[in-house]
């Protein structure tokens, strides 16, 4: 997967950006979604890691092509006696990473339930990414990568699979990028609207400038422009720099 | 000769006079040029005394232009320095120069020059007139600056507040931090982004609680208003979420890094910086608006509940957000306070219906006509309405409280729900025996109590109730034993005679007390032999109804224990010479097990300590 095209960049220190994302991170206990959030957001292993209650939020600035945007992360707790609480989060989620432990068959067992959960209750152009978690732990593998990747092929297009391992960090970014491609894409592609409450995405102010600059949004490089016209009606009255100050 | 000589010698005095004349003339001539030479020194010297201040005068002149000219540029350098070009006040006051790089260079470049001043002023001479001008003067420009930046945040907060999540731009966070210096026009500009978010944040929460996303996705939370859990979670949800996203806004806002905090995780409290505080307020005059919506549609839900579990259910919940806020926003945010009410509305809900429950319990009556000994339907509903509430309390630990802070927590469901039903057992049970005589009533209760007990050993936070179920068991059992001593006693032909021996007064002889005489002891020593050969020295017909088998066992042995002991006192009382008795050990020797209590113990497999235990207890 040729994720280093991505040029992903640390987030800076003024967070204007394109857009607005919001993921939910999703699978049983203890598959390591808490450790794989904390690696992406804070590049380094979450050592000790308690249960989460609940659920708990972060977020980070990726770079996609010429794109920044901005990802809103729900961590859920997997524990099945969260699952009323959980559930309650997965509302208008443009974005779902569906996690699973590869030395743990149980956790990969159910996945069917996540999915179908999370796409009745998320943005209806949910994308979701399933991330076979701790590949790092090799000599306990009980679910092969081929089996998994056979189970997402079977389960609908917006499902990409991949392997990551929180410890080492390896292919920790790629289901967060994966994901936000495929959004903008969508959004590209005039299926998903971001002005539209509960599609899971919006416009962050630096989308709204280029437009009103260009007048047209130029999606770097995913720049085909299969974007049908008059799809994308942008406030441009919202930002006009200077013009009507004092 | 003499003549020529004569004649030489004239022509020589001529040419010498001549010569003279020419020197006189010579002579006159230098006079004249010296008188001239003189007059023309003295002219000079006139000269030269009038060009000299001339000079100087010239000289001084030059050094005058000179410290003008220094002036000049110190003027200049100071008027550079001290004075806003015509670019600077353009960019300060106008409209039409956006607030921006410029106008923030403007801006820092005035306050130089006040720092700069003041500083010049701060010298021995005092404040200069210059000093005050320019004090003045830039004082008014970085007024009308400052009154700039704070229409403009006005102005961009009037537009940018409707949305529901906000993206801060850095000139809108440099513009913000100037205005910290201006605390008055801060607070007018903040309060005026609160009232702002207050109405958006309220107006978008009524959106997705009735109208939902674009067309209908997600659908509008309020669809779910028959789930009370759904409703009630999905509700706080976005609460939570839309405090998470002000939150960041705000943070941006001020300029603040995150912490790298999860949300959810605890806060710590105790840093107070200014902005922090502003984030606070802020944060929770937005979020608060949506209470009284949040509010009333909790409250319309927990109320309307019939199930006594799905409220429990709900006030855990509740509980939980609680905990959630509190960590989050801190305890005396409008949002932790409302939902400290509403949980604790919740709770009283539940209360009320587990204590109704209970009084409802008391009030039925056990079926008269019904023969069993096994825990009624009631009781049954009950136990497993129970079972399911500690099933919630179970699900709603966070999984850091202690074992006693567990317990403690269901000690008040636990006494509501387990005490009627206690009660419930005696009493009816008394009534009942009261209709149906030969209904055991002992054995029904041990058998309600164990299955209370047996309900509440699922899980060890109930061990405190457990605790007293199984003292009241233990009242219980000691009854049954006593009832079963007894029983066994009549059964085994002893009962007149052991009587007898414990009401006989000491100063007369057993023997001569009716019921004890010889034959009669004959009687009942033959009888009690031949019960001992019946089953019921094993097992018990009416024990056997217990449902917890060990306690047959425990009853059973207690009884035969103290039965042994009638028997050796009764064996006592016969070979004491005090109560004549003919022959006693014969009598006794006559029938099993022979006069020796010893045996007896054999024959019920008891150790004789043992039996005097349990026979005490």
């Amino acid at each position: 997967m040729p994720i280093d095209d991505y040029n992903t960049e640390a987030t800076e220190l003024v967070e204007t950006y394109d857009f607005l994302m919001k993921y939910i991170v999703i699978g049983e206990a203890a598959t390591g979604k808490s450790c794989l959030l904390h690696h992406f957001t804070h590049n380094s292993f979450k050592d000790h890691s308690q249960h989460t209650i609940g659920v708990e939020f972060s977020s980070r600035l990726v770079k996609l092509g010429e794109k920044r945007i901005k990802l809103q992360l729900w961590d859920t707790a997997g524990q099945e006696r969260f699952r009323s609480v959980t559930r309650s989060y997965y509302r208008g989620a443009a974005g779902a990473i569906l996690v699973y432990d590869i030395t743990n068959r149980e956790s990969f067992k159910n996945l069917s339930r996540w999915l179908a959960d999370a796409r009745a209750l998320a943005s209806p152009h949910l994308v979701c990414v399933l991330v076979g978690n701790k590949s790092d732990k090799e000599e306990e593998r009980e679910v092969e990568w081929s089996e998994a990747s056979r189970w997402a092929a079977e389960n609908g297009e917006c499902l990409h699979f991949l392997e990551a391992s929180s410890l080492t960090g390896d292919n920790v970014e790629a289901p967060f990028l994966l994901a936000a491609r495929a959004i903008l894409l969508s959004i590209e592609s005039g299926i998903l609207d971001p002005e539209k409450a509960g599609s899971g995405v919006s416009y962050g102010d630096r989308a709204l400038r280029r437009v009103n600059s260009s007048s047209r949004l130029s999606f770097g490089s995913f720049s085909g422009s299969r974007r049908k016209k008059g799809t994308l009606k942008l406030k441009v009255q919202n930002w006009v720099p200077g013009t009507r100050c004092c | 000769m003499e003549q020529k000589l004569i004649q030489g010698s004239k022509q020589f005095l001529n040419a010498l006079g001549e010569v003279d004349q020419k020197l006189e003339l010579l002579q006159s001539h230098i006079l004249d040029m010296r008188v001239s030479c003189d007059e023309a020194e003295a002219q000079l010297k006139l000269t030269n005394d009038a060009s000299k201040s001339l000079l100087e005068r010239a000289g001084s002149l030059r050094e005058q232009r000179q410290e003008v000219e220094e002036k000049k540029s110190i003027v200049t350098l100071f008027l550079a320095r001290f004075t806003l070009n015509e670019e600077d006040i353009v960019a300060l006051t106008s409209r039409d120069v956006p607030v921006g790089k410029l106008f923030f260079e403007a801006m820092d470049k005035t306050e130089q020059i006040r720092r700069d001043c003041r500083v010049l002023m701060a010298g021995e001479d005092g404040p200069t007139k210059a000093g005050l001008d320019i004090m003045a003067s830039t004082s008014s420009y970085l007024e009308q600056g400052f009154e700039k930046i704070s229409r403009w945040c006005t102005n961009e907060f009037r537009e940018l507040g409707r949305e529901t999540i906000i993206d801060v731009t850095p000139t809108l966070q440099e513009a913000i931090k100037r205005l910290r210096s201006r605390p008055e026009l801060l607070t007018e500009v903040l309060s005026m982004l609160s009232q702002i978010r207050q109405a958006t944040l309220l107006s978008s929460f009524i959106t997705a609680l009735t109208r939902g996303g674009p067309s209908g996705l997600p659908r509008p939370i309020e669809l779910h208003a028959h789930d009370p859990m759904r409703y009630i979670g999905d509700m706080l949800a976005w609460v939570h979420q839309t405090i998470a996203a002000e939150r960041e806004f705000l943070e941006g806002l001020f300029g603040l890094k995150s912490d790298g905090r999860m949300v959810g995780s605890i806060r710590r409290f105790d840093y107070r910086g200014e902005e922090e505080e502003w984030m606070q307020e802020l944060l929770d005059l937005a979020v608060g608006k949506l209470c009284s919506p949040l509010k009333a549609r909790v409250l319309q839900t927990v109320r309307s509940q019939e199930s006594s579990i799905v409220s429990y259910k709900i006030a855990n919940l509740l509980q939980f957000y609680m905990v959630t806020m509190h960590r989050t926003i801190g305890e005396k945010a409008i949002v932790s306070e409302t939902l400290k009410e509403t949980t604790e509305v919740a709770y009283k809900v539940f209360h009320d219906a587990v204590d109704a429950q209970g009084r409802s319990l008391m009030r039925v009556p056990l079926d008269p006509d019904d023969p069993s000994l096994t825990p009624p339907p009631p009781i049954l509903e009950h136990a497993q309405i129970l079972r399911e509430i500690m099933t919630v309390y179970h699900s709603s630990m966070l999984g850091d409280e202690s074992n006693v802070g567990q317990a403690t927590g269901f000690q008040d469901i636990s006494n509501a729900m387990v005490d009627p039903a206690i009660e419930m057992c005696i009493t009816s049970s008394a009534q009942k025996k009261q209709i149906r005589p030969k209904w055991d009533q002992s054995v029904f209760i041990l058998n309600c109590l164990c299955y209370l007990q047996d309900t509440l050993d699922i899980y060890p936070f109930t061990s405190g109730k457990k605790e007293h179920v199984r003292s009241v068991i233990q009242e219980r059992i000691a009854l049954l034993i006593q009832e079963h001593f007894a029983d066994l006693l009549t059964k085994a032909g002893l009962q007149a005679l052991y009587q007898t021996c414990e009401a006989c007064p000491v100063d007369e002889p057993l023997s001569h007390a009716p019921g004890a005489q010889p034959p009669e002891v004959k009687v009942a020593l033959q009888k009690f032999s031949a019960w001992l050969s019946s089953p019921e020295v094993v097992q018990s017909a009416r024990l056997s109804h217990l449902t917890a088998q060990r306690l047959h066992a425990q009853v059973h042995q207690a009884a035969l224990g103290r039965l042994a002991k009638a028997y050796r006192r009764i064996c006592d009382e016969v070979r004491n010479p005090k109560n004549r008795y003919e022959a006693g050990s014969t009598l006794l020797g006559s029938e099993r097990p022979f006069g020796q209590a010893h045996l007896l113990w054999q024959i019920f497999g008891l150790h004789e300590d043992a039996g005097d235990d349990d026979g005490d207890q």
